[in-house]
């Protein structure tokens, strides 16, 4: 049974509110930790932060247009086994859909953990963001929520969204325990609070939340948002493809690529623990390089770049919940992000998957069905 | 892999034969397979598709432990195995001694192809000038007299059909290998005597057979012949019966005894063909009748000629013999021919559509109309021809039929994308198997495969469009008819031709169909011990049950083996350690045979030395003119002498062919043989140069084959195959017939064997039933099989004793069993075998449970059994078959209650002839021989009424008495039954709690019945090795059939607990700690069940005996933390490239 109800917003200020919300949640009996962003004391910086101090929230700061990285990773670190306490953490949409992926690898378990999830208003490329709070300062965050909910997302003081939060069909958490809502609610004065399971409601109770029912305006708030990104992510994918429709074209695409392979480590869902890319198998012997280079006269080195890609494409396209971090990630302006995007979506479509959704659905090539695939397996033709 | 003393002979290397003696080697008994035809796989080589997958999958029954004692390929292709020995175009001869110890002489025909040195390049071919109907495809092709059994087979030799080849010699001086000698000047060597007082006889004679090459003398008396034949040694003597002086029959007389091995042929006038006959019975071996003509004369001759050539037989010492000497069909051309077989080009037999449907086919798949090549747009297949026929003499269901025409239609639908109709006309509908009547169900409602009940009598073919027209009667007598483009004709099974001659050789009896008679409740015992039979020999039967018997029949072959001392072990060769090679740096040597000229002529051999040996790691690259040779191998052997390099790559053609030459040329320098390969390149450059490729090209493609070969033993690691210890023990859950006859078995091989049972004795099913529809005692056999267990000394029962749990894997099981008094006990065993029963399903249908009237079948079976019911008080008896049976959820048939109906109706017509008995059935289950009981339950005037699903019969019943009302389909009304009795066939449960399977790692299908890995393949085993299942917990089953099941299973234990030890094969998979993330994506991806999560140490473990080496977990670990032994990354990449190159 789920419970809707209003975090009180004071004086406009939404995060002091947030941080008070949070601070009840860690006071709890349930929640022994918190996993939230925070405005870095040492720097103007927004990260992750473990909190077990309640009086340690201050600088609490989800809506920072600031995306550092996947914190998926960071929760399936503290959850790859028994911790023996429960935290609560606090991610974007897309992040809950990494740590399902990386729970059906094994990689974190749910048991233990609280999700808090927050409407995501997106975030900008880091780069970007450094010269955004280096501008605004302070009131950045502010500045920046306000806009965005003002419908001036594309192009906020001269600094545009990351395009993968602007192809982002999913700007509302599923699968959290609790949700934050922004859209459609006056924020001015509240914001909305919902659980999404049994845990979640749970939690509630024990804070004894003002009930209220959800505002008639927010599915359509929603609607509209999806729609709007959605009509850019496919606008993405007709670009994407037709940039990459060959092998001459994807090579041409990844021909920035220097083998830093940045884009697998911030991946969320590359979960090995050593990728074969840095393992003896890629430590080619010298003459190797030299009997290529006979062969066609010219190589480009280094050598194995589309290999990289296509490979990690071949792992991970059916697990990619698209957060961007590759591209926020790549020293040299590769799109990887609309890449892996475009190609997720076949790929997930085919096995009709879809990653992040459900934590039932058992992941793609785990099981064998005889009649799949007929033209690829080659029974029943 | 370790090898026994014990051998057995397999006799025909059908499906059946291939299990037998596969079952046997793998127990580590030595076995000789032979088969009378050219190749193996029986008629299963021109089946393509099988139910109910609709593929194939007989690579399936591939060896699981110690898998590298087999080949690991399509086993349609060939079959390898080091303890098979398998000898084609072999007949059997005789068979003397006792079980244990019998002499058997086997009769080869003659090769004229060494199958070494033929290459499969098919010039023969074109030369051949004969040309004949091709069997392979069931007469619907042609080939020539040099030709390929069966087109897919490895190694593929070409073989000569001698009975019609001409000797023109055509083909051999094409063949490139000189593989082929027509033995024709060995004809010089067969010397003919030739004796009559006619001059011009003896000239004509004389001349005629010296053209062919043979050695001919003359004498023209008696007297002359005898004196010449002690003069010089003759083969072969024509006699003439009437001379003067000293008469042909005198000569016979006279010579017979001092020349045994001359034959004679006594030459005859039409008039004294009588006297002829009585010289047959003196000794000689034929006669001719004068006057002769070289057409008769000259194949004669021949044939004795050859016949000599083949008679030169061996002589093998076996313990045991397997006899799977398979089936013949029914020729519908033969008797009325109704059906215009024969006449009308599109009126096949099921066996010819098989071929028409398959790729390899005359018509390569495409399902046409012979004759004007149309689109097949309607089929009709007509079932029973030449089956359950009584005017044919065939009171007999041939079994399989009604499933192989299910499947034909659905097969020929899938193929024609759905543009086809399918009709099968049918009597009863015969889906007594596991699964088949949910396959016959999804046929018609799914894919709209048409059955219709009718008896089809006549098929005329339209003059002016060539269709068929097939006039029937239909279930209300209406005559009908309807035209189709093609008539499949079902045809029935027929003992085999020379199943006399087998019988009579083989000293065991036939029953009065002419098919081989097996013993009371067993499926494979004939009358002679020592000899088992398998396949359909014993009556034509599925792969499955085929399967099953085949199994059954190696167990006791096995147990003959085992009593004669055959499980002795033998001693093995004495192995030479390799030199440790592997840390020095591979120097490979590379040879490349040119197939005489053949290569140099296509390639540009110093353009592929450059290229090689730019590697460093390359020794050298040599050119040998055929490797194959004795001499070329000497060669090879010389070169590899003088550079002594560490790694040997051949390039060639036909790998397998070098097998065992590698092993030995690897034991004698001290190499380790994985560390010599052969590639195959003549296949392919072969083909491009008649595709006339340019130079260039194949020059490429030849170089990048030596490269993937060089990079593959760049990167070998050749390691013991690692093994896993066997706990020689076995355990079986069930004390029924099927758990007692698998303890015994095992039992009998020497292992201890826990029985456990949870009721308070021992018998299950059998405590209860008192006769058989063929009149073999139950009591006798449960009475003489349980004293046998429990005086066994190896079999320890535990009744009243329950599984708690289980844990471990094939090799080393810990069970807790807990008895009556809660003790709980833990058993150490290797494997299990789940024999858990079943029985009657209880039922509230038809009124049951509201009369005393109206009871199941097994308690008719115990009323009558212990007389409360007295048979000749009753004047009525009504029985309903399929009581909530062939319907979801129970939506299978129970195999066993139509046989159990006769078997009751018939008695009780013995007892009381004059009761009304009425028997409300949907199809008569009554399959193979059983038939004969429904015919004469007919004949006894047992009613037989027919409903219908969708109108089951109505019952209304008091205390005393039953009224049954039930639509008769051929009168079309409803008809009322008055009875003393209602009889309701509710049919068979298992009694296999999900939880006990899934405790050994098993699991149950959706009718709780064991889960085979395979229903045709592997059909007593589970996914899981060393969990195996028999009896009624597995399927619905007759006694004997159970005890079939049984024996099978315990056969399918004895391959695992005859060995200390379990051998792994080569090609394993295994972790890399370091890299493994731990997502336990192999353990979901390994199909075997051989991963588990070490929870203590965090690592994921494989079980190396029960890994096969699919690779299935390396694909699907994105960072090769699992590895495939053998199939690095390195080397698969070195390898890709070098391909691509």
């Amino acid at each position: 049974m789920s419970i809707t109800g209003k975090i009180e917003v004071q004086d406009k200020d939404i995060l002091g509110a947030l941080g008070a919300f949070f601070k009840r949640v860690l006071e709890t009996d349930d929640i022994n930790a918190i996993l939230v962003p925070q405005h870095l004391s040492m720097k103007n910086m927004v990260m992750p932060t473990l909190v077990t101090d309640p009086e340690q929230l201050n600088g609490v700061d989800p809506l920072a247009p600031a995306f550092p990285m996947n914190a998926a990773k960071i929760v399936s670190r503290l959850t790859r086994k028994q911790m023996g306490s429960k935290i609560a953490v606090v991610l974007r949409p897309c992040e809950i859909r990494a740590f399902v992926e990386l729970v059906k690898l094994k990689q974190g378990q749910m048991d233990e953990v609280m999700l808090i999830g927050m409407d995501c208003l997106g975030a900008f490329q880091n780069k970007d963001y450094l010269q955004y709070v280096d501008r605004h300062g302070d009131k950045s965050t502010e500045r920046f929520y306000q806009d965005v909910l003002d419908g001036k997302q594309a192009d906020i003081e001269g600094a545009t969204l990351a395009s993968a939060c602007m192809s982002c069909e999913n700007p509302v958490p599923t699968n959290a325990d609790i949700l934050i809502g922004l859209f459609g609610v006056e924020i001015a004065d509240y914001l909305l609070v919902q659980s999404q399971s049994k845990r979640g409601t749970n939690l509630l109770n024990q804070m004894h939340m003002t009930e209220i029912p959800e505002p008639a305006s927010r599915q359509d708030a929603i609607t509209a948002i999806v729609a709007q990104r959605i009509a850019c992510r496919d606008e993405m994918f007709v670009r994407t493809r037709a940039a990459t429709d060959s092998l001459e074209k994807m090579t041409a695409y990844l021909a920035n690529c220097v083998n830093c392979y940045n884009c697998r480590v911030a991946c969320p869902v590359c979960y090995c623990k050593e990728c074969v890319f840095v393992t003896d198998v890629f430590n080619h012997d010298p003459s190797q390089y030299l009997r290529w280079a006979n062969r066609k006269g010219v190589i480009k080195m280094p050598t194995d770049t589309l290999f990289f890609h296509l490979t990690r494409l071949a792992h991970m396209s059916t697990a990619c919940v698209g957060c961007g971090q590759c591209s926020n990630a790549c020293p040299n302006g590769i799109p990887v992000m609309e890449l892996f995007r475009t190609i997720s979506q076949s790929t997930q479509r085919a096995f009709e998957y879809e990653a992040g959704k459900s934590i039932q659905q058992e992941p793609p090539l785990s099981v064998f069905y005889e009649d799949e695939f007929p033209e690829v397996v080659g029974i029943n033709s | 892999m370790a090898r026994k003393i014990g051998k057995a002979l397999v006799v025909g290397a059908g499906i059946a034969g291939i299990r037998a003696a596969l079952d046997l080697a793998e127990s580590g008994y030595g076995v000789i397979l032979i088969d009378k035809s050219p190749h193996i796989g029986g008629i299963l080589s021109q089946l393509d598709y099988q139910f109910p997958t609709d593929h194939c999958g007989m690579c399936k029954m591939l060896p699981l432990v110690d898998r590298d004692a087999s080949s690991q390929y399509c086993l349609r292709k060939g079959l390898f195995h080091e303890n098979i020995d398998i000898t084609l175009s072999t007949e059997l001869v005789s068979i003397k001694g006792e079980p244990g110890q019998f002499q058997v002489m086997l009769k080869e025909h003659p090769n004229w192809v060494t199958s070494d040195l033929c290459t499969g390049c098919g010039e023969c071919v074109d030369a051949c000038p004969i040309e004949v109907p091709d069997e392979f495809n069931s007469g619907l092709g042609t080939r020539k007299a040099i030709y390929l059994p069966i087109p897919h087979a490895i190694p593929n030799p070409y073989v000569i059909d001698y009975t019609v080849c001409t000797r023109c010699g055509a083909c051999e001086e094409m063949c490139p290998t000189g593989a082929i000698k027509i033995p024709e000047k060995a004809r010089g060597d067969f010397r003919i005597l030739v004796v009559d007082d006619e001059l011009i006889v003896r000239d004509s004679l004389k001349e005629w057979l010296a053209e062919e090459g043979f050695a001919v003398d003359m004498a023209a008396s008696g007297q002359e012949a005898i004196e010449q034949l002690s003069q010089q040694t003759y083969q072969l003597m024509l006699l003439d019966l009437k001379m003067p002086e000293m008469d042909g029959v005198e000569v016979l007389q006279k010579t017979i005894d001092e020349f045994p091995d001359l034959d004679v042929v006594m030459m005859t006038a039409y008039a004294t063909v009588e006297t002829a006959v009585e010289a047959m019975k003196i000794g000689a071996l034929d006669y001719l009748v004068k006057p002769f003509d070289p057409e008769t004369l000259i194949p004669m001759v021949k044939r004795l000629y050859q016949e000599r050539a083949a008679s030169e037989g061996r002589q093998i010492e076996v313990g045991a013999v397997v006899l799977c000497g398979g089936t013949a069909f029914f020729d519908p051309a033969s008797g009325k021919n109704t059906f215009g077989y024969g006449i009308f080009p599109n009126v096949v037999t099921h066996l010819e559509f098989e071929r028409l449907l398959s790729g390899t086919g005359p018509y390569h798949g495409q399902l046409v109309r012979l004759g004007d090549g149309q689109a097949l747009q309607k089929i009709a297949w007509i079932q029973c021809v030449g089956s359950r026929d009584l005017q044919l003499e065939a009171d007999y269901c041939s079994n399989i039929c009604c499933m192989a025409a299910i499947k034909q239609a659905l097969v020929a639908k899938q193929k024609a994308r759905g543009n086809l109709d399918t009709t099968i006309f049918y009597m009863d509908m015969r889906t007594f198997g596991k699964s088949f009547e949910r396959y016959r169900q999804q046929a018609e409602a799914k894919h709209g495969v048409r059955l219709k009940r009718a008896r089809i009598h006549t098929v005329d073919r339209h003059a002016a469009c060539g269709d068929l027209i097939l006039r029937g009667v239909d279930l209300a007598g209406q005559s009908s008819e309807e035209r189709f483009d093609m008539v499949v004709l079902t045809v029935g099974q027929r003992p085999i031709g020379g199943a006399n001659d087998l019988s009579e050789l083989a000293g065991i009896e036939l029953n009065s169909l002419g098919f081989a008679q097996t013993e009371a409740f067993s499926l494979t015992r004939s009358s002679r011990s020592g000899i088992e039979l398998g396949g359909s020999f014993t009556g034509l039967k599925d792969i499955s049950d085929s399967v099953v018997q085949a199994s059954a029949a190696a167990l006791n072959a096995s147990r003959i083996l085992h009593a004669a001392g055959g499980s002795l072990a033998l001693k093995s060769s004495s192995f030479i350690p390799s030199t440790d090679v592997l840390r020095e740096v591979p120097r490979i040597l590379v040879i490349v045979c040119t197939c005489g000229v053949r290569l140099p002529a296509a390639v540009d051999t110093q353009k592929v030395i450059e290229q090689l040996t730019a590697d460093p790691l390359v020794d050298g690259v040599d050119f040998v003119e055929q490797t194959c040779t004795a001499a070329g191998w000497e060669h090879l052997e010389k070169r590899v002498a003088e550079s002594k390099p560490n790694r040997i790559l051949i390039g060639s053609c036909l790998p397998y062919v070098y097998k065992r030459k590698i092993k030995d040329l690897g034991q004698r320098i001290g190499l380790n043989p994985s560390l010599i390969d052969v590639v195959d390149l003549a296949s392919e450059y072969q083909k491009h140069v008649l595709e006339k490729e340019p130079k260039e090209f194949i020059t490429q493609n030849v170089t990048s084959k030596l490269e993937m070969g060089i990079a593959r033993l760049k990167w070998i690691e050749p390691s013991a195959p690692p093994d896993i210890p066997v706990i020689q023990r076995a355990l079986v859950i069930g004390g029924g017939v099927a758990g007692m006859t698998a303890a015994l078995a095992i039992a009998d091989h020497g292992f201890q064997v826990d029985l456990v049972e949870q009721n308070d004795r021992l018998g299950g099913n059998l405590n209860w039933l008192e006769r058989t529809l063929d009149g073999h005692q139950p009591t006798e056999l449960l009475q003489q099989t349980r004293t046998s267990v429990e005086k066994h000394p190896q079999i320890q029962v535990h009744t009243q004793t329950r599984v708690v749990r289980s844990t471990g894997e094939v090799g080393h099981f810990q069970t807790t069993i807990t008895d009556a008094q809660n003790t709980e006990q833990t058993l150490d065993h290797a494997v299990t075998i789940l024999a858990t029963g079943g029985r009657e399903a209880a039922t509230s249908a038809y009124g049951y449970g509201t009369s005393p009237v109206i009871v199941t079948q097994k308690e008719l079976e115990e009323k009558l059994s212990n007389q409360p019911l007295d048979a000749t008080q009753l004047h009525s008896i009504a029985m309903i078959q399929c009581v909530d049976s062939r319907e979801e959820p129970r939506n299978y048939c129970s195999r066993v209650c139509c046989a159990n109906a006769l078997k009751h109706a018939l008695h009780l017509k013995e007892i009381n002839p004059d009761i009304q008995i009425y028997i409300l059935y949907r199809d008569m289950m009554t399959y193979g021989f059983d038939e004969s009981y429904y015919t004469r339950a007919r004949k006894a005037n047992v009613i037989f009424i027919q409903y219908q699903f969708t109108e089951k019969p109505q019952v209304m019943a008091n205390q005393e008495s039953v009224r049954v009302t039930v639509i008769d389909s051929i009168i079309n009304r409803p008809i009322q039954i008055e009875a003393d009795l209602l009889v309701l066939a509710t049919g068979i449960i298992p009694n296999l709690p999900t939880q006990l399977a899934e405790t050994f790692g098993a699991s149950v299908d959706e009718d709780g019945f064991f889960q085979e890995a395979d229903s045709k393949w592997r059909p007593v085993d589970s996914l899981k090795e060393g969990v195996f299942a028999c009896g009624l917990a597995h399927s619905p089953r007759n006694i004997a059939e159970s005890i079939t099941t049984a024996e099978a299973a315990a056969q399918r234990t004895l391959r695992i607990l005859g060995h200390e030890r379990l051998s792994a094969g080569k090609v394993v998979a295994n972790v890399h700690h370091s890299l493994c993330s731990l997502c336990e994506r192999c353990i979901d991806a390994c199909p075997y069940r051989a991963r588990s999560i070490d929870m203590d140490q965090d690592r994921v473990l494989v079980n190396p005996a029960m890994c096969q080496g699919c690779g299935s977990c390396a694909a699907i670990c994105p960072n090769g933390a699992s590895v495939l032994e053998g199939f690095l990354e390195q080397q698969m990449l070195e390898m890709i490239d070098a391909a691509i190159g």
